[in-house]
């Protein structure tokens, strides 16, 4: 890699000075938007004062002590999570392997569909398995019996149905964020392998699984995080079962009057523990060993010939495609263009009124715009902090970075919707009004989004080697020139795939956005959810096949720029 | 000495003022309607009347309305009114009742006052909200319209914008008309096992059928009904979903505008009108202390209860509440609330402070605890 050198190498004092500067105001603004709203979390917890009264009048353990007798509901809330997440990361890597490192056919197109699940808002896919799986009237089942079949063929409502929409669609997460390391390995390591004649298996096995360790457990800890926060699929698909998981359940106990916020917040609060155990662990792995695999030796990223095992790897990825993409939009469109959605409809049956009510609500009209605003402005903002916390985490030696990678797990670890309670109780206090704004929803998006960012981006950074940027120091390069020319550049597919994330997830957040929205602020996920709520499954299929295409358009607007703008830049 | 003096003396002042108040209780309502009336001018626009000065709630140019019912319902329920009043734009957030009663009294406490006008769905909460100073006290002129027991005691506070009853629907198709259940203990027979569905404890209306049956059939009724292993869902719309689709043979708290919607698509449902009475839930609805807007708030109050905002209530398929004001036309189905037998919670402290027993009992039915 050749470095060129600034004309006049910066003083070593500006240099410090920069890199200091730049590393202390993200720490004090991921402190302020992480702890702050902590403190009202956990002082809610604690709260056994009269009921919706604050500040609290009284402070006790009488939350926690209540917890055990929600046993059934953690237990139920660590079996789903745990399955759910081994399957999602078991189709994120198969497929992050098929595409980054075999010669698969159609390697392009699929790679960008495979990231469709996730731009599909949660409620979407839980939805769409819910039309198809259910018992009694689930599309399969009733093609089942009619085609002389008994009972139910599937049933999605299941706990096994649960996990497996849920790992349908973060596999796509576990595919990007595992996907975006892959991109960055050297593939000599594997080339070696194969030359001393160890199969294609046993090279996948052996030298890839461990050189992407880093990512894939980086996306484990994300993913299981996730689905430990994941409301759409348990509510619509564990509720008509009498299955509920944490976050249905906390639901409940704040929508109820009197709400239990304190006993929810204490549930909350309980899932830190779960969370930094997962943490804990993947620091002490990571620790361990090196993973780099990034150096100054130059390298081409090559794909292993598959010969004619190619086509299964394909139709592996085609089917992983079809079920989590294809077989849901179609139900939801067959759905949304019902009046009553049923498998085998009559004429009459049709209509397209669905489509005209989503579109003439001013509300989701205004609603989408915001959303889109927030998801770029979230994406390109959290890029840079997120980006930035992960070379602090894993490249500087600021005393403490340790604690800072826990401190940004701290949103990740505790369902959505509880810590929305603690950011609007925090946002409501601070002196400069912005609660109820538009900026108070890009805080709270920013907070919650920081664990997906530094995962993702932490990931690629572990495969850098030092000596790179060591090599551009002694050069006299500032700190600053260096992040510009040789650690961004190296680091684009990672910070990409952080943007995209990050936008994506912006676009459909629920959790935050329910509480803090403001009359001028609205955003588009809570009225998709709230229209299967209060008008009909038909009308939030075609809100949420809208909201989908609305996303797949700014999706492709990004790409098309982004590789404008990186082939004028040479 | 003499301060023990004085502060019995005062205190025997208290008393008979404490006396003569008490003696006046019965009036004390028509006194305060005709005090609004005489307070502030009431004028006449479009067909109704308000108290609201026009002039300056157009000057405000908008409001803010906080209510626990759907996106499209709140949309309509501001879009109708903007139709009559172009000039103020109201704009809503809308959240489930309980999590809208603690976003805004964690606003209030935080000295955030943007709300004009709130909308709860069950008394509990309105009563609530009440004693923590929470209304800004307005006698509409169009009180004279609803009798005292749809009023907030005192007048002025909350009313009732609106009333959501339910009676017991089946699935035509998976169950025949002579097995459909006629009254309500025909909801307790075995047949109905994994097969019944209700509403969370989030919901007044369950509260108010929990309340009410209870009170007819004893504390053994939701026992029996427990054993059937029923669903809970978080609305109505969820409930005849399922019910239309014959995922569920029936709906054991069947809200009639619920039945209405969904008929009107097709649906293969029926209605059950049981004998022995249908709960009712009221929805309340009133000017919020600290109003930013305080003359939008007013009119958009009145405009709720005259007729115009009554008829859209009553005729939004997002809503379908039947009106208690006593002049208003029928529903749709042309019938009136009058023409239903309503069970209706009537010792509202009994009622509120069966609050806690009803959320545990119904949550462990419900398998959430």
């Amino acid at each position: 890699m050749v470095v060129s050198v600034p004309d006049s190498p910066p003083a070593s004092a500006r240099v410090v000075s920069a890199q200091w500067l730049a590393m202390a105001f993200v720490v004090v603004a991921t402190a302020l938007f992480v702890l702050y709203p902590i403190y009202f979390l956990v002082q809610a917890s604690l709260d056994v004062g009269a009921p919706d009264t604050r500040p609290p009048t009284a402070y006790g353990l009488d939350n926690f002590a209540a917890l055990p007798n929600y046993s059934t509901i953690m237990l139920n809330t660590l079996v789903v999570t745990f399955v759910a997440t081994i399957m999602a990361l078991v189709f994120g890597f198969l497929t992050a392997w098929i595409l980054t490192r075999t010669n698969v056919p159609g390697q392009r197109t699929l790679e960008q569909l495979m990231t469709v699940p996730y731009y599909v808002t949660p409620l979407l896919g839980a939805l769409a398995w819910s039309l198809l799986g259910a018992p009694e009237s689930g599309f399969v089942n009733q093609l089942w019996r009619r085609l002389g079949g008994e009972g139910a063929l599937i049933d999605m409502t299941s706990p096994m149905g649960i996990a497996w929409v849920m790992a349908l669609f973060e596999g796509s997460v576990a595919f990007v964020m595992i996907g975006a390391v892959m991109k960055s390995m050297d593939p000599s390591l594997e080339e070696a392998a194969q030359v001393v004649g160890a199969s294609r298996l046993r090279t996948m096995l052996r030298i890839t699984l461990p050189l992407v360790a880093p990512g894939v457990l980086g996306a484990a800890i994300f993913v299981f995080a996730e689905m430990l926060g994941s409301f759409s699929a348990a509510l619509v698909l564990g509720t008509p079962a009498r299955f509920y998981v944490i976050t249905t359940a906390i639901y409940q106990l704040v929508s109820q009057y009197p709400p239990r916020i304190p006993l929810a917040a204490a549930m909350g609060v309980s899932l830190f523990a779960v969370m930094f155990l997962m943490l804990y662990v993947y620091r002490r792995v990571t620790s361990r060993r090196s993973y780099v695999t990034i150096s100054g030796k130059a390298f081409r990223p090559r794909v292993m010939d598959m010969g004619w095992f190619r086509w299964v790897l394909f139709a592996l990825c085609t089917l992983y495609i079809l079920l989590s993409v294809v077989l849901p939009v179609a139900t939801l469109v067959f759905s949304s263009v019902q009046r009553l959605a049923v498998a085998f409809p009559t004429a009459d049956n049709f209509t397209l009124d669905n489509f005209r009510t989503a579109l003439s609500l001013n509300a989701v009209r205004s609603a989408m715009t915001n959303s889109i605003i927030l998801g770029l402005l979230t994406a390109t903002i959290g890029v840079l902090l997120t980006g930035l916390l992960a070379w602090m985490i894993q490249r500087s030696r600021l005393p403490g970075r340790g604690v800072l990678e826990y401190l940004v797990m701290f949103p990740q670890a505790v369902p959505r919707l509880v810590f929305a309670f603690g950011m609007m109780w925090a946002w409501l206090v601070f002196p400069i009004p912005i609660y109820g704004t538009f900026w108070v929803l890009l805080i709270a998006y920013l907070t919650v989004f920081l664990p997906l960012g530094v995962r993702t981006i932490s990931g690629v950074i572990m495969q850098l080697d030092r000596s790179l940027d060591e090599c551009g120091q002694v050069c006299g390069a500032s700190w600053g020139y260096r992040l510009r020319a040789i650690t961004i550049p190296l680091l684009r597919p990672g910070l990409l795939a952080a943007w995209l994330l990050i936008f994506v997830a912006s676009v459909r957040e629920l959790g935050a956005s329910i509480l803090l929205m403001g009359p001028n602020s609205k955003v588009l996920t809570p009225a998709i959810v709230e229209a299967w709520f209060s008008t009909s499954t038909e009308l939030t299929a075609a809100m949420a096949l809208i909201q989908t295409l609305v996303i797949g358009i700014a999706m492709i607007l990004f790409v098309v720029a982004t590789r404008r703008a990186s082939q004028q830049g040479g | 000495m003499k301060d023990g003096n004085k502060l019995r003396a005062a205190s025997r002042r208290a008393v008979v003022k404490g006396g003569i108040a008490l003696a006046a209780l019965p009036l004390a309502t028509v006194f305060t309607k005709r005090a609004s009336a005489q307070g502030r001018p009431v004028t006449k626009v479009l067909d109704f009347t308000t108290g609201a000065d026009v002039a300056k709630a157009e000057a405000e140019g908008e409001f803010l309305f906080y209510t626990h019912d759907s996106e499209p319902a709140a949309a309509g329920i501001l879009e109708a009114f903007s139709k009559d009043f172009p000039k103020i734009k109201g704009k809503y957030i809308r959240a489930q009742n309980g999590a809208l009663f603690s976003k805004t009294i964690a606003e209030r406490s935080a000295g955030n006052f943007s709300v004009d006008v709130i909308q709860f769905s069950e008394p509990a909460t309105a009563l609530d909200f009440q004693k923590r100073g929470g209304y800004t006290r307005y006698v509409s002129p169009q009180t004279d319209a609803y009798a005292t027991e749809h009023l907030s005691n005192p007048v002025g506070d909350y009313f009732w914008v609106g009333v959501t009853f339910a009676g017991i629907s089946y699935n035509t198709e998976k169950v025949k008309a002579e097995d459909a259940p006629k009254a309500w203990k025909d909801i307790l027979k075995p047949i109905w096992l994994n097969a019944a569905n209700v509403k969370q404890s989030t919901s007044g209306m369950q509260f108010v059928q929990w309340y009410e049956l209870r009170k007819l059939y004893g504390d053994g009724f939701w026992k029996e009904f427990a054993k059937l292993r029923p669903r809970g869902f978080d609305s109505r719309v969820q409930l005849f979903d399922r019910l239309a689709k014959g995922d569920d043979k029936i709906c054991a708290l069947a809200e009639y505008a619920g039945y209405l919607l969904h008929k009107e698509k097709g649906a293969p449902i029926a209605f059950v009108t049981p004998d022995d009475g249908m709960p009712a839930a009221q929805l309340l609805n009133g000017v919020a202390d600290k109003a930013p807007h305080p003359e939008a708030a007013r009119l958009f109050v009145d405009w709720l209860m005259s007729n115009r905002g009554q008829s859209h209530y009553q005729n939004n398929p997002y809503l379908y509440y039947g009106s208690v004001r006593k002049d208003a036309a029928p529903m749709p189905g042309n019938k009136r609330l009058k023409d239903f037998k309503l069970l209706a919670p009537s010792d509202m402290d009994h009622f509120m402070a069966s609050r806690d027993a009803f959320n545990k009992e119904w949550n462990a039915m419900l398998g959430l605890l």
